[in-house]
């Protein structure tokens, strides 16, 4: 056991380091959830991209440097600890892009990594329905083979994150009526959609309904076989949960932000309450180095992924929870407030807290159903 | 970087597990004060963090970790990890020929000073050592059968050449390596019961209220385990937040083992409320180890004023 960076790790730190300090916009974009910060953000994308650092763990050939997750994470830590923005592009990136390597075939990968590495296109996750949230095999929207090939889409898709601008979606659809058997794997073009934007609880439209009404897709956009979809989407969701939704760097440099607003406080209780988010951050950090460690040695993480994100999800709350206590009535002209809206989602989405503990306690733990 | 236990540490645990299985069953927590000890020496536990001049493995603390966590698993009763810590300022100790008993600074009570050939008393800067003969004990009461308190006082000691500080951070992360073993322990126990225990004619394993605490036992425990093993590691290299970092993982194995204690408590009810039921030397085990080197508030107003005081240096 050790932690030690070795020198290739150390010089990929510092080049991230130099350029970000160079290139993280000041002042910060506007909020990706309006037009114009949308369009900020995806410029922003293509600049990130141009050095080659929008997705660095994937192969050099859609764009990546094949770094490793260890690396992946050191890039991480760097982005946020320079207050970077937060990623347009992070539903493709991180849910459809693992399934895509895994699942796509090679004209898929080829067709649609490349441009999501870009920010050329913008995926909208589509995966929870008015009555199929937590309990997502329970969905109705369905696809329907078209005369003469491909697919037609109908149904009614909500909770959709950056579907009020994004340029695509992708999400589960029915094609037959087995509840797990019968799910396909489907993306699709936003512009045959009717998207209704849903105000969350800042004001901005950070999800979106989708009405599809015989949208029609050619087969090629289905991933994998059709009735593959939800061990497909399973592939997701655990990656969703584990590493890659939310990497320890976001939390660290939260915690380095609450440290610094306690100290100027002056408040001890509140400083002892940053300093044990501080640690914990620490903590996640830390096991996220063993996952690392475990997934590049082959070893399947699967259901132990629930306790990282109630571990995560929980204490980004508190985190910004405190902070919000220590500024009072100020709070709304700092970042603290957009944040804490945007930590308040976090026990909510990717599997309520509530279905992550209860798949820890039968499958990690072993108690019955 | 490679955050995993390597073969040969997990080897060592495993070795200890066999070792504990054999010796330490839960009816000699009952009978015995120091079962195993001999055969814990044979696997030179005693001479693992002494240098090979010394006739030692030349182990760090990170490479005991798995074996400090299974004697926390099995609940051992004896100054096994404090004999182990401390032999490094005692060259005699590398065997497992003498017995060490520690008085940590802030604490109040020495455990299993009666069974100790020789007790390290610690300050803030200077450690002494006081011999078994020397020091006249008061049996204090405590919540620990296996682990009971004394008094000391004592008229002659020697002064120690070490400083005190980095074999109380050792004795720390090596309690919070237990305080993980006895918390994974707890919540075992815990969850073998829920599964067998019904009421309203099902196991209570089933009702979410019951799963969901254990999860949050799962959780607790997941995330003090590798602060434990980053502080093992920062101590070894002699890293510059080895004692921050330390600090850290005692407080957070406490709050752990404190909370899995809690939970299994609530799980088993009334019968885990008995001295008839094995669980309660577990139980007492995290709440006597949360205390001994310093309380988990302690630790917490230890990481604390390192923070504010500007050491937020991350390691590595």
């Amino acid at each position: 056991m050790d932690l030690d960076f070795s020198p290739a790790e150390r010089d990929f730190r510092a080049e991230v380091r130099d350029w970000l300090s160079a290139n993280v916009p000041d002042p910060p974009l506007p909020s990706m959830d309006t037009a114009e910060g949308f369009q900020a953000h995806r410029a922003w994308e293509a600049r990130l991209a141009a050095a080659r650092l929008s997705v660095v763990s994937w192969p050099e050939e859609y764009g990546g440097r094949g770094a490793s997750l260890i690396d992946w994470l050191i890039f991480e830590e760097e982005y946020w600890a320079a207050g970077a923005p937060a990623r347009v592009t992070q539903n493709g990136i991180f849910l459809l892009a693992p399934c895509l390597m895994r699942f796509g075939t090679p004209e898929q990968r080829a067709r649609w990594l490349p441009r999501m590495a870009s920010g050329a296109d913008v995926w909208a996750q589509a995966w929870s329905e008015p009555e199929a949230g937590s309990d997502l095999a329970a969905l109705t929207s369905r696809a329907e083979p078209a005369p003469g090939g491909g697919w037609l889409l109908h149904g009614h898709k909500t909770w959709s994150s950056r579907a009020a601008h994004a340029t695509h979606g992708f999400g589960l659809f029915r094609t037959s009526g087995a509840r797990h058997q019968g799910l396909t794997y489907v993306m699709f073009p936003l512009d045959e959609v009717a998207v209704r934007p849903i105000a969350q609880l800042d004001g901005l439209p950070g999800f979106a309904e989708l009405h599809l009404d015989g949208v029609r897709v050619e087969e090629s956009m289905v991933l994998g076989e059709a009735g593959q979809g939800w061990s497909i989407a399973m592939a997701t969701t655990s990656s969703e949960r584990g590493l890659t939704l939310r990497s320890p760097g976001r939390f660290l440099a939260t915690a380095d932000r609450l440290l610094a607003l306690a100290r100027a406080s002056g408040d001890p209780a509140a400083a002892d309450r940053a300093a044990r988010c501080w640690t914990e951050a620490e903590a996640y950090r830390l096991h996220t180095y063993a996952t690392a460690r475990r997934i590049m040695a082959g070893e399947e993480t699967g259901a132990a992924a629930s306790l990282g994100k109630i571990f995560w999800s929980e204490l980004d709350l508190r985190m910004h929870a405190l902070a919000l206590e220590l500024l009072g009535e100020r709070a709304g002209e700092t970042p603290w407030l957009d944040g804490f809206l945007f930590a308040l989602a976090g026990p909510i989405y990717a599997g309520t807290n509530e279905i992550q503990r209860t798949i820890v306690a039968e499958r990690v733990l072993g108690l019955p159903r | 970087m490679n955050f995993a236990f390597t073969d040969e540490q997990l080897a060592f645990g495993a070795a200890v597990r066999d070792v504990l299985r054999d010796a330490c069953p839960p009816a000699a927590l009952r009978t015995e004060r120091r079962p195993g000890w001999r055969r814990l020496a044979g696997l030179g536990l005693f001479a693992a963090l002494l240098p090979p001049e010394r006739d030692g493995l030349g182990l760090g603390l990170t490479d005991v970790l798995p074996a400090l966590e299974e004697i926390g698993r099995a609940c051992l009763p004896g100054p096994v990890a404090e004999t182990a810590v401390t032999a490094p300022l005692l060259p005699e100790a590398a065997a497992g020929e003498v017995c060490v008993s520690v008085l940590a600074p802030g604490q109040a009570y020495a455990a299993d000073a009666d069974l100790a050939d020789l007790l390290v008393v610690l300050g803030e800067d200077e450690a002494r050592l006081v011999s078994g003969e020397a020091a006249r004990l008061d049996p204090r009461p405590g919540i620990d059968p296996c682990r009971p308190l004394f008094a000391v006082a004592y008229d002659t000691s020697e002064p120690l050449e070490a400083p005190a500080a980095p074999v109380l951070h050792r004795l720390a992360v090596a309690g919070a390596a237990q305080l993980v073993g006895v918390a994974r322990e707890l919540l075992a126990r815990s969850v073998a019961y829920a599964r067998v225990r019904t009421q309203f004619g099902a196991p209570i394993g089933t009702f979410q209220a019951v799963k969901h605490r254990l999860a949050d036992v799962a959780v607790a425990v997941e995330f003090a385990a590798p602060l434990v093993w980053r502080a093992a590691l920062a101590l070894d290299a002699g890293a510059p937040a080895a004692g921050r970092d330390a600090s850290a993982a005692k407080a957070a194995a406490g709050e752990a083992a404190a909370l899995a204690a809690r939970s299994a408590l609530q799980v088993h009810g009334a019968v885990g409320y008995t001295d008839e039921l094995d669980l309660r030397f577990w139980l007492a085990r995290a709440w006597s180890l949360g205390a001994a080197y310093g309380t988990s508030a302690v630790h917490r107003e230890r990481v604390r004023s390192a923070l504010l005081g500007g050491d937020a240096r991350r390691w590595p």
